[in-house]
């Protein structure tokens, strides 16, 4: 059975979350350094995720680590950026197999070692993060910034967003700038470092075949962090006067257009026409079933894929689709069409019913998975809803048609993005 | 009916085998504690299958390319609607895909079963094409294919695969080309389909906290009197493959930020079966993490050289017919990249793997393969992907196991072999 126990301190607002399950063959360990998502900062949350995991001084490179993780029946170490509304985190990860299927019984307390060292003993002296590593990773990044145009599909339903939000802090990329990443040396990144250890909420999670009592007194021997005066990050705004829709294109030399239509929900996760809006989402364009699918790829033949989804912590909904170029107008109308008709309750009782249990579904299939409970639970956190799974369902059920149309009459177009082919004869 | 139970100890798994008198295989595989349950009905049908002799008729039967997705497609459809709303009505997500060698219709839910197991049996054994039907589905799957023709690690892959093969039917787009899928009609897709999707062609995978009995049960019932195998085999038609490589380098362009490069060589050894198929597999994937693995001296030299970035990934793929391995990645200079890897694989060649290598990421594998059994969607697609190259997946941890270092030195000679190598590239245009 699934069993989320209950939360710990390991230190002053360092949060340990202990999900035992018996049904998983490894065991996933996962720390979250949650930061304001701010353009001063981004950058560099961003840049510590290339480089943390890159080396320690124990093992003083990126090979040199991966070889201790391979002797470690292949553990898997990430570390990553993530932006949840207007935060930004840090997040470190690392999966082991469980001890009970390999020859090694303290697999899980040499993992822990490791990810100490990584946090603690990171490559770096008085003079900052070892240049060396430094340089190579700042260019790493800066190509991974510029390699965000390669994903046009994710591309497409970002730059939506970004224009959307353009005067706010949601507009800044989750990897960061270049413009940014040129101001940075390895000293002041290694202050910046030093400086989000001591004043960050964290969060420290681990789920797997694991006794609860043994885990509490493993992490909290085998984790030390230093703690100074904790940040508080403030919650984003949501509403924003709309006067006019924004109509933005971009140019590439692609083959296939893609749209996205981005509105502002007005519902934030705490008000109780949240799950409306999920919902009012989920039948506009959250599968096979939904309206979108139906009338834009299914009748009309205009596309492959068509979705819609909410951002819990910005109250922001994305339309997307790839189209060819020159059903750009007729797409869109049909869009805005098919929102205002949800809106007018142009919807019946199955479209609510099938939406409910889509929904339902799939927030009971996230406890099968490590990596996506853990950051379902870590969302949580991040909203102070700490909601059990049977809580979250009952809400839902509890949804009206009414309800359902109240939500969306608050839904506003904000943006229509196109990215587009590039103009003939250039 | 034959019947059977297939353990590892290793992985502390089962699996509930069952053969049905028309032919069809199931295997279930119970997950304790899972809330999602996983079902598979999977033909062993895919893009390759293209050119066949159907028993009794003495014609070579020749059909457009992308014909299995294009089917997959269409088996959707139904007489009294779509098939997505009766899953739908039911909470659950239905899906399908279609590869070189397979074509698989799943499901997962959590809630209400058997009765998804119903639908998946009996949507799959009812095809309802018109021409109508036909032609509109042509817009759509002309969209999925423009979707990939953006898409930079798609085409790296298939260049590369072009550049591989003179004549084996994996070179070809799996969803075939625009030019190609307006040539489909109801007439090809229905001979497709009564060729291809019969019991002993056709397998069903289970797995999660779900009732064997009661699973099997819900199939048998389910089987339509018509769905029968018929006498004699379906022959494919594969022409000769020579063991040189078609073309050594392609190029392309696309609006990507940087230069992708996938470097491939090809397999000769093919139509090896069972468990020799399986260890050339599991010797392949080893040497690609011992030489190229972020562990590697390879690695870090092109990484400390600034060529390669963290997207620097390798595999092995195989089917009885041929197989290959991939290394791709992103570079400013993929060029030099080949050139540092050719010299590497000359060195190796020379001096040999080394057994500490070898022994340190053997057990990577293990932890890992391991590892992958929490997935319930793993355990299902990866089984059938083997099942249908004639490999039972229990094997493989077996098989890692006892692999030892002399027959991985063995196969390196056999499969690294410059001449038998491609580099294909995507280079940004503009």
């Amino acid at each position: 059975m699934l069993k989320v126990l209950e939360r710990t301190d390991l230190g002053k607002a360092i949060r340990l979350h202990v999900v035992k399950s018996n049904k998983f063959k490894t065991n996933l360990i996962g720390i979250y350094i949650q930061r304001p998502l701010i353009r001063k900062e981004a950058t560099k949350n961003s840049m510590l995720s290339m480089l943390l995991n890159k080396g320690t001084k124990k093992y003083p490179s990126f090979f040199q680590l991966n070889r201790r993780l391979e002797d470690l029946y292949g553990g898997i170490l990430v570390s990553d950026v993530a932006k949840k509304g207007e935060k930004h985190i840090l997040k470190l990860k690392m999966q082991l197999p469980n001890s009970k299927y390999i020859n090694n019984k303290d697999i899980l307390k040499e993992g822990l070692a490791i990810l100490n060292d990584i946090i603690n003993n990171p490559l770096a002296d008085n003079e900052g993060f070892k240049k060396e590593s430094f340089l190579q990773e700042k260019e790493n990044l800066k190509e991974k910034i510029e390699g965000r145009i390669n994903d046009k599909m994710r591309f497409a339903v970002d730059r939506c967003a970004e224009i959307m939000c353009e005067d706010e802090n949601y507009s800044i990329y989750e990897y960061g700038s270049i413009n940014e990443l040129d101001e940075i040396d390895e000293k002041s990144l290694y202050e910046y470092y030093n400086y989000i250890l001591t004043s960050s909420p964290i969060d420290v999670f681990v789920v797997g075949d694991i006794e609860e009592d043994e885990v509490r007194e493993l992490f909290s021997e085998s984790l030390e962090f230093d703690r100074g005066d904790i940040i508080t990050i403030p919650r984003e705004t949501i509403s924003k006067e709309i006067h006019k829709v924004k109509e933005v294109q971009d140019r590439f030399n692609i083959n296939q257009g893609k749209l996205t239509l981005g509105y502002r929900t007005n519902i934030p996760y705490e008000s109780e026409l949240y799950e409306s809006s999920i919902l009012f989402s989920n039948i506009l364009g959250g599968g096979p079933n939904s309206k979108l699918f139906k009338n834009v790829r299914e009748k009309e033949s205009l596309c492959y894929y068509i979705f819609s989804k909410i951002d819990k912590f910005k109250s922001i909904m994305l339309v997307s689709s790839g189209i060819e170029f020159n059903k750009y107008e007729k797409t869109k109308e049909l869009i805005i069409k098919e929102v205002d008709s949800l809106k007018n309750g142009n919807f019946d009782e199955e479209d609510i019913e099938i939406a409910k249990k889509s929904i339902i579904t799939s927030i009971k299939s996230l406890t099968d998975t490590p990596n996506i409970l853990m950051d379902f639970l870590y969302s949580q956190s991040l909203s102070n809803s700490f909601d059990s799974i049977e809580n979250i369902i009952s809400k839902i059920r509890a949804v009206s048609k009414e309800s359902i149309i109240e939500a969306g009459k608050k839904f506003q177009l904000d943006t229509i993005y196109f990215l587009n082919k590039e103009e003939e004869g250039r | 009916m034959i019947q059977k139970e297939i353990y590892s100890d290793i992985l502390r798994e089962k699996i509930n085998y069952r053969k049905l008198e028309n032919g069809l295989e199931i295997f279930v595989l119970p997950k304790k504690d899972y809330t999602k349950k996983f079902a598979i009905f999977g033909t062993r049908y895919g893009s390759i299958d293209n050119k066949f002799i159907v028993p009794g008729e003495g014609d070579v039967t020749e059909v457009p390319e992308g014909i299995a997705h294009f089917l997959e497609h269409k088996l959707f459809e139904s007489e009294e609607g779509g098939v997505f709303d009766r899953f739908s009505k039911l909470g659950s997500n239905v899906n399908a895909y279609t590869n070189f060698n397979s074509t698989c219709y799943l499901f997962s839910c959590t809630d209400n079963f058997y009765e998804n197991l119903e639908i998946l049996i009996d949507f799959v054994q009812s095809p309802y094409l018109t021409d109508e039907n036909v032609e509109k589905e042509k817009g759509i799957i002309e969209q999925e294919i423009r979707m990939y023709e953006d898409d930079p690690n798609w085409r790296v892959f298939f260049n590369g695969l072009r550049g591989l093969y003179s004549n084996h039917p994996v070179k070809i787009d799996i969803a075939g080309t625009i030019e190609s899928i307006y040539k489909i009609n109801k007439e090809q897709l229905y001979k497709c389909y009564n060729t291809f999707y019969v019991p002993n062609n056709m397998v069903v995978f289970v797995v999660g906290d779900v009732d064997i009995d009661e699973t099997c049960n819900t199939i048998e019932k389910n089987l339509k009197s018509t769905f029968k195998s018929f006498e004699g085999q379906v022959e494919r038609i594969l022409p000769h493959e020579p063991d040189e490589v078609k073309q050594k380098k392609l190029e392309e362009k696309l609006s990507v930020s940087m230069p992708l490069f996938n470097i491939v060589f090809k397999n000769i050894d093919n139509f090896l079966e069972g468990r020799d198929l399986l260890r050339k597999d599991i010797q392949s994937k080893i040497i690609l993490h011992i030489i190229f693995g972020n562990s590697s001296k390879l690695y870090q030299k092109l990484y400390n050289d600034g060529l390669i970035n963290e997207n620097f990934e390798t595999e092995y793929t195989f089917d009885i017919s041929y197989g290959h391995s991939i290394i791709g990645g992103e570079s400013k200079d993929p060029d030099r990249v080949y050139e540092i890897i050719c010299e590497e694989i000359k060195n190796i060649r020379n001096k040999g793997l080394n057994q500490e290598d070898f022994e340190r990421i053997k057990r990577k594998s293990i932890g890992q393969h391991i590892s992958s059994y929490n997935s319930v969607e793993f355990i299902a697609n990866t089984f059938i992907s083997y099942y249908f190259k004639g490999i039972n997946l229990f094997d493989y941890i077996t098989e890692l196991n006892n692999l030892d270092f002399e027959s991985v030195s063995r196969r390196f000679n056999e499969h690294f072999d410059l001449s038998k190598s491609v580099l294909s590239l995507i280079k940004p245009n503009k």
